[in-house]
């Protein structure tokens, strides 16, 4: 108490000068202090609120939160075993508001360092525009979003979309097609099921195994490149029910980058290319004579001389100059007895067979690349005659492929078809040829890859049997020289076919292997060979001793070498 | 009787000052800093990185310079305070240019170990400037019209500089702040009515100067639910959390509303959400408590000093941190439009944690040399 005294004049004197300024600043301080109270008290009683009273409240917000409406995403596709072909993603899609936009010039120039692809002037042309709305760049990368995100550039939005991803790339192109930018599908199955495949959850199962894909793929573009093919096509299909197991057309595409396809890679050979099939009708010329009765396997027919009808000659390129059975006929290809075989069957019937079988209208293939055949408008003699070797009508391999199999298979024509029948009920067929007949055309079709011209298919074990086919393309009203659409069209197992095998190449050049020969026989024969060699295990197809005797009384024939009825029965 | 005897024996030794120093708030502000720390482990789905290690970290930082501030002699801090007042806008002034110059919206200056926002320091240090121009200033004074010019000066410069940048939670912040010491310096209150009128009497023009996004958080601040997933999405979101919390929280890093990161700025502006969703009413309630303490701390202190510089400086960084405490509170309940203020000693954030320890220094500055007395003109009577 002391020490204060020195100072207390001082102390009064500032106290009379400043205890008003004291006492109003003490009331002051006092009335904030409540005022701050008041305020927490506020803040504690909301907290109370907000966790406890309205707890009740929080799922009603929650809802309205929730979005109302969510876009469905287009269903995956995937293989008959479940492998994903076809999926979506979700990216981000870059677009702008240039009424939002500050500085366009300045906009684009930092968008052109983020995305250099699009160029600064035409980023800078779009933000300038007048729209309330412009797209700058589609499906973003996540890095591309966030480099964009981290320019912090006013008026640019991101919008959610989906793109559509093939894993599998090019391997089941002409099967899947591809979509727009907008998902909407252009080709292929995404085309013909667009609607479904936004409505579907589940994924759309197709018929088409991917490794059997991959093996028709791999042999396909290995002959296209050792015969300098200009494209190549094949087909797998399950005889017993018309699944298309397989189907590549050469060259192809990757359908991840739909923008990038060319005309010819976008074209199917295997379902929108018609062409004259050549040797490969005579399956269905021979069934037909044999079916109608208007011959028998022993029977046959004199080809010493070619025919002459007005103009045209129809010669052999085998020619035998003698008579020949119809084993002979189909064994050696020979177009003089295939002719009048179709002759004796006449040409209206031959005309109502075709039909039947699905040769005279497009294939029920469902995608929408399906080219409708060539059909002669008036079907006169000469046309029955060279159509029965596939001349002068043209047809895609699908139908080629579906037809050979209703005549394997027992004499049941199944429409070919991409989709599994996800119900487990067996498909309906149309009988079109007697299971005698079927029977008859299983041992003719043995033989030639046996014996005949067909025997670079010979995949052991697996008893193959199959026709070759060798057509001189049509190049406007003529046929166009050295130009061959080569094929091999082959079923397996012959005594039980399941499957039917089919590949062509379009213009095959020989080589040195093939002795400068580039006909069915020699370049595609081999690339089914190989094919099933392969894919015959992975079907589930097992092997057999192809001489067994059990195995030989359903796949031996009987040929007849003369006329007189003498027979050579151990050989073939 | 010890303290009349440090009040007149000249300069306080330092163990005297630390004598004086309140280790008990110092206690509190390390209590509350260490919820923070959970929250930001919590936030990161149980990690120290890259939130809470770097926090506390800061913290330390921050508590050696609130030891150091609040040790050094209260009368240095008067004399110095509109030197620190000129610096601190200065910097203020640098960022806008920068921001001018072509680096974005840029509200902070790189030091390396932190990002300085100058608009946070300025809080602090426009409390040092205005208190010391009122500490001398007599209620005769303060009468006078003319008097006011220069405070409202060193409110505006500021306060313009932010708004442009454009900070509005700073601003107000500020403004706010700055009422609170005129108010407790003694202005007078139809002043303040006038201030209040003519406010009102300017909100349509603001409203036209406004940035589109700064109306659109106003229209959701008054409708939340008229945009869920647009500008309303925060509020809207964070009320679920606060709602889903209950009474006890679904429990520590459990917290689904911030943890699937449907809660934006959990570790920031709305980090209270994710304390009351994971620690419900009572975990909200005793954090609030936590900050009552601190701000009757500081009315304690604005009390007990003798001197009007040191009454005035505590009551203005209580203040500041009051709203700190209030509007990020209010605003994550709803109470308030979203404007972007940080949860003291909570919110993730460098500067803002610097500078509630660098003005809680200033307080403890004032607390440690409550006795000592300053005349009007800043040096100290005993002299």
């Amino acid at each position: 108490m002391i020490g204060r005294h020195p100072l207390h004049t001082a102390r009064k004197r500032q106290q009379r000068e400043t205890s008003p300024a004291l006492e109003i600043g003490r009331n002051r301080l006092l009335f904030t202090g409540a005022m701050l109270a008041a305020a927490f008290a506020v803040v504690a009683l909301r907290l109370v609120d907000v966790t406890v009273l309205k707890g009740g409240d929080e799922p009603a917000i929650a809802r309205s939160a929730a979005p109302t409406e969510l876009r469905t995403g287009r269903a995956d596709i995937v293989d008959r075993n479940g492998v994903l072909l076809a999926t979506s993603l979700k990216t981000a899609s870059l677009y702008a508001d240039p009424a939002i936009v500050l500085d366009p010039k300045e906009a684009a120039a930092k968008l052109s360092r983020v995305l250099p692809q699009l160029g600064e002037a035409a980023i800078a042309a779009k933000l300038k525009s007048d729209r309330r709305f412009v797209w700058l760049q589609r499906h973003l990368t996540p890095r591309q979003q966030y480099a964009v995100n981290r320019l912090g550039v006013p008026g640019l939005n991101f919008q959610t979309e989906e793109r559509r991803v093939y894993p599998g790339g090019p391997l089941a192109a002409h099967v899947l097609g591809h979509t727009d930018i907008d998902n909407r599908g252009l080709a292929g199955v995404e085309r013909q099921f667009d609607e479904e495949l936004r409505a579907r959850e589940k994924p759309l199962r197709l018929t088409v195994d991917l490794r059997v894909q991959h093996i028709l793929h791999e042999q396909l573009e290995r002959a296209m490149r050792a015969f300098h093919a200009i494209g190549a096509a094949g087909v797998v299909m399950d005889v017993t029910n018309g699944e298309i197991v397989g189907m590549v057309s050469l060259p192809d595409f990757d359908p991840n980058l739909p923008t990038a396809i060319d005309a010819d890679s976008r074209f199917n050979r295997a379902t929108l290319g018609v062409y004259e099939m050549g040797s490969t009708f005579k399956i269905f010329t021979t069934a037909m004579a044999l079916d109608a009765g208007v011959v028998s396997m022993s029977g046959g027919y004199d080809a010493t001389d070619p025919i002459r009808v007005a103009r045209f000659v129809i010669r052999d390129y085998h020619a035998k100059r003698r008579w020949l059975s119809v084993p002979e006929i189909f064994m050696y290809s020979s177009n003089i007895g295939t002719a009048k075989m179709a002759l004796d069957v006449g040409p209206a019937e031959q005309r109502a067979f075709l039909s039947r079988i699905g040769m005279l209208r497009g294939s029920p293939i469902e995608i929408a690349e399906v080219g409708q055949p060539l059909v002669p408008n008036r079907w006169r003699e000469i046309n029955a005659m060279t159509i029965s070797f596939g001349h002068g009508l043209a047809i895609s391999p699908m139908q080629l492929v579906a037809g050979v199999g209703a005549m394997v298979n027992g004499g049941v024509l199944y429409p070919p078809t991409l989709i599994r029948n996800e119900s487990g009920s067996a498909r309906a067929g149309k009988r079109v040829i007697s299971a005698r007949t079927s029977d008859q055309i299983r041992r003719l079709m043995r033989l030639v890859v046996e014996h005949g011209t067909g025997n670079k298919a010979d995949a052991q074990g697996y008893l193959v049997g199959g026709k070759t086919g060798t057509a001189e393309k049509v190049m406007g009203r003529r046929y166009k020289a050295k130009a061959l659409m080569s094929s091999f069209i082959a079923a397996f197992p012959m005594n039980a076919p399941r499957y039917v095998v089919f590949a062509m190449l379009d213009e095959p050049s020989g080589n040195k292997e093939t002795f400068g020969y580039a006909t069915g026989g020699w370049v595609a024969a081999p690339v089914v060979r190989e094919t099933i060699a392969r894919i015959a295990p992975l079907l589930g197809v097992r092997p057999v001793d192809e001489q067994a005797p059990e195995i030989r009384r359903h796949v031996a024939v009987d040929v007849v070498t003369e006329k007189s009825g003498k027979r050579r029965l151990a050989s073939f | 009787m010890r303290l009349n005897l440090t009040a007149d024996r000249g300069p306080m030794t330092l163990g005297q000052k630390l004598w004086h120093f309140s280790w008990f708030f110092l206690l509190l502000l390390c209590v509350i800093a260490g919820i923070g720390f959970g929250m930001l482990y919590s936030a990161a789905n149980g990690a120290w990185d890259p939130w809470a290690s770097r926090q506390a970290m800061r913290f330390g930082v921050g508590l050696v310079l609130l030891l150091a501030i609040a040790l050094t002699d209260i009368r240095i801090w008067l004399r110095y305070a509109y030197v620190l007042y000129v610096l601190v806008l200065a910097l203020l002034v640098g960022v806008e240019v920068m921001g001018v110059i072509g680096m974005g919206a840029q509200r902070w200056i790189d030091l390396g170990f932190i990002q300085l926002q100058p608009s946070e320091v300025m809080k602090i240090v426009l409390v040092l400037a205005l208190a010391r121009y009122f500490h001398g200033a007599s209620l005769e004074d303060i009468g006078r019209p003319g008097f006011l010019v220069f405070p409202l000066v060193l409110v505006g410069a500021p306060v313009v500089l932010v708004l442009r940048q454009p900070d509005l939670g700073t601003a107000i912040m500020m403004t706010m702040t700055a009422a609170v010491i005129f108010f407790l310096a003694g202005v007078r209150m139809w002043k303040f009515a006038l201030v209040g009128a003519a406010v009102l009497g300017a909100l349509p023009v603001a409203w036209s100067l406004m940035h589109g996004y700064q109306r659109r958080r106003i229209l959701t601040f008054l409708d939340p639910e008229s945009d869920p997933l647009g500008a309303g999405y925060h509020i809207l979101q964070s009320k679920i959390a606060l709602g889903s919390g209950g009474v006890l929280g679904k429990g520590f890093m459990h917290g689904s509303q911030s943890h699937l990161n449907f809660l934006p700025e959990k570790q920031t502006d709305f980090i209270f959400t994710m304390l009351a969703e994971e620690f419900g009413m009572a975990g909200g309630l005793t954090l609030l408590g936590l900050y009552m303490l601190v701000l009757v701390f500081g009315f304690a202190i604005a009390l007990r000093v003798r001197n009007q510089f040191g009454r005035l400086v505590a009551l203005g960084v209580t203040g500041t941190f009051f709203f700190y405490v209030f509007i990020n509170i209010a605003m994550v309940m709803g109470l308030l439009p979203v404007v972007g203020v940080p949860l003291p000693l909570i919110s993730y954030g460098g500067t803002a944690m610097l500078s509630i320890l660098i003005g809680f220094g200033f307080l403890m500055s004032a607390y440690v040399h409550r006795d000592v007395r300053i005349s009007r003109h800043g040096t100290s009577e005993d002299d």
